[in-house]
């Protein structure tokens, strides 16, 4: 497991400021955060690299604050490798490993055993990682930091890989801690999420729910939810009026109903386009406790999915829908539709 | 414009190399026949030789560790380490000289302590050496700082995540990847060694080395004496010259991605 209390740490200018979370052992815990927010930063000094200013370090329950980290039991893995180019493929994967045999094998699974004579500046970028991942494997580290480890992987590779690391890291109960920019990779493998930004956690939960529940604006926006808006939230309903627990935004130039526990005051109202339903003319009756109309301003393919941006009011509203609803509705810029939301949809932070 | 550019660097180039090449000229033919039959030209060879690749081995052994700090470590007193250690190189060269006749000569206590057991740096090899040793170091230390510089700490981070310790994650790993340029760096300082001249002659004329033994020919039996003693100086020094270019035509792909 690992366990930081307020833990701080410099890099040149930049601070990491008191981060307190724990990572049950087994679990496999994912890192988001933008650029510049620290990431890498905490996973050195977890790894001992880099050096504590201020805070606690538990690993297996013991403080490894003060340890060296050859002594952490903790492998790493960069973004870049940072595969040792005076070595061979095989003497890198080899280089931290017990004994030939083990690395050997891991090298199999992960599928780099056809690297392993080869020099490590004739690699791809894919295969640096592979390989990087190999050797941090290889000494059978109790806890496993992973800095985008997937990201030079081709779409193919990448999957296979990571569901092999996945059972990996089941078998041996190693504790995961993963940075990564792809949602996608952190609602698969994560069983714990966080944010982090500016240096500091901001939000801490399973993935799923920070998904669904973005503690804050910027949060949101980082996690690509479609529509957020800043404003202020009411509560209404207070005093036994039928409107109990419901509350009302108004911000941006758009106002919803949503449900939750806002405290009431400034805050903002994020909507998933997945929970944009749209409609030609106004659906009656409906649940929904949103229904805006408004002019469509384009409609772009993605995938299976289109992106239909509406203007409503004095702000642009975006709904994702499926390419056949599109086309069923037909959908196009300069139609008017009517977009309703349900108010459990509306997630008010 | 780039007729002006390009005129500019003929006349440096003919400033750089006309004086080389005349005296390799006037005395290699007959600096390359001393080479064979003139003892004393041979002991000086040897002699200088032998202090400078002294001087270079305990610059390595000592330097590389104060290297390595300066490169990796933001000490406080970092920066004035690293101006103490190129002080010399600001230094005149007798300057010098009189500062190692001041601070190891016999009247100092280092100087007399060193002479007690046999080490008196006054017209010895040993003196010759430490001339070297002062005047030519610095280069070693400064080079060998940019090498372990550009071999990204990371490399060493990631080392010590597989087990190394500190030291042996330095030896492993940073000690390789620098090794070209620590190499280059030592054969700069042994070729500055080779042909310094200023500091030992303060300290020791005699046993000559070839620098001194020059200067020497000179002055008691002219130029035509000195030319070839000169001419195998110049021509020594190719010898570093190629070393280094070997050196630089094979760098691998160390600093270029991790």
């Amino acid at each position: 497991m690992i366990a930081l209390e307020q833990l701080s740490a410099r890099a040149g200018s930049f601070e990491l400021r008191d981060v307190t979370v724990s990572l049950p052992a087994g679990a496999w815990g994912i890192v988001l955060g933008p650029a510049g927010a620290g990431k890498t930063t905490l996973l050195e000094t977890i790894a001992g690299v880099r050096r504590a200013t201020r805070g606690r370090i538990m690993l297996r329950g013991k403080d490894a604050t003060a340890l060296p980290p050859e002594s952490r039991g903790v492998g790493i893995v960069y973004q870049h490798g940072y595969l040792f180019p005076h070595l061979t493929v095989g003497e890198n994967i080899e280089y931290g490993a017990r004994d030939a045999g083990t690395a050997r094998a891991i090298s199999a699974r992960l599928g780099a055993d056809a690297l392993t004579g080869r020099s490590v500046s004739s690699l791809s970028g894919g295969e640096r990682q592979l390989v990087a991942l190999a050797r941090a494997l290889a000494p059978n580290p109790g806890i496993l930091l992973l800095d985008e480890p997937f990201a030079a992987l081709d779409p193919r590779r990448r999957a296979r890989v990571r569901a092999e690391l996945r059972r990996m890291q089941r078998e041996r109960g190693t504790t995961v801690l993963h940075v990564t920019h792809d949602f996608i990779e952190a609602g698969t493998l994560g069983d714990i999420a966080m944010v982090m930004e500016n240096g500091a956690l901001s939000q801490v939960g399973a993935p799923e729910a920070l998904f669904r529940k973005p503690a804050s604006g910027s949060i949101a926006e980082f996690l690509g939810m479609e529509n957020v808006y800043s404003g202020t939230v009411q509560r209404l309903g207070v005093g036994g009026e039928p409107e109990i627990g419901t509350l009302r935004f108004s911000g941006d130039g758009i106002e919803l109903i949503g449900v939750g526990d806002h405290p009431g005051g400034v805050g903002h109202a994020v909507v998933r386009g997945e929970d944009v339903v749209l409609a030609r003319q106004q659906p009656s009756p409906s649940s929904a406790r949103n229904a805006l109309q408004g002019r469509i301003l384009s409609v772009a393919a993605d995938g299976v999915l289109a992106r239909v941006t509406l203007e409503v009011g004095a702000t642009t509203l975006v709904a994702i829908v499926t390419q056949g609803s599109a086309q069923e509705l037909g959908l196009a810029a300069g139609e008017m539709v009517v977009a309703s939301i349900k108010a459990t949809a509306v997630h008010l932070c | 414009m780039t007729l002006g550019v390009a005129g500019g660097a003929v006349l440096l180039m003919a400033l750089l190399v006309l004086p080389v090449g005349a005296l390799v000229l006037r005395g290699g033919v007959d600096g390359l026949r001393q080479l064979v039959v003139d003892g004393e030209l041979q002991r000086a060879l040897g002699l200088t030789a032998a202090a400078a690749t002294m001087a270079t081995l305990v610059t390595v052994l000592l330097g590389t560790p104060l290297a390595y700090l300066l490169a990796r470590h933001r000490m406080p007193a970092g920066s004035l380490v690293g101006a103490l250690v190129e002080l010399p190189l600001l230094i005149p060269h007798p300057v010098a000289g009189i500062a190692l006749l001041l601070a190891f000569g016999r009247a100092s206590p280092a100087g007399a302590a060193l002479a007690r057991v046999g080490l008196g740096i006054v017209g010895s090899p040993l003196g010759i050496g430490l001339a070297m040793l002062f005047v030519s170091a610095p280069l070693y230390v400064s080079a060998a700082r940019e090498s372990v510089a550009r071999v990204d700490q990371r490399f060493e981070d990631v080392a010590r995540t597989l087990g190394d310790s500190q030291w042996r994650a330095v030896r492993r790993v940073t000690l390789p990847l620098a090794g070209r340029g620590l190499i280059a760096a030592a054969v700069v300082m042994w070729a500055r060694a080779v042909s310094e001249f200023g500091a030992i002659v303060i300290l020791t004329y005699n046993p000559k080395v070839v620098s001194v033994l020059s200067y020497d020919r000179f002055t008691a039996f002219g130029l035509d004496a000195a030319l070839p003693v000169a001419a195998v100086l110049v021509i020594l020094a190719v010898i570093p010259l190629l070393v280094l270019r070997s050196l630089r035509a094979g760098a691998g792909p160390l600093e270029r991605a991790p």
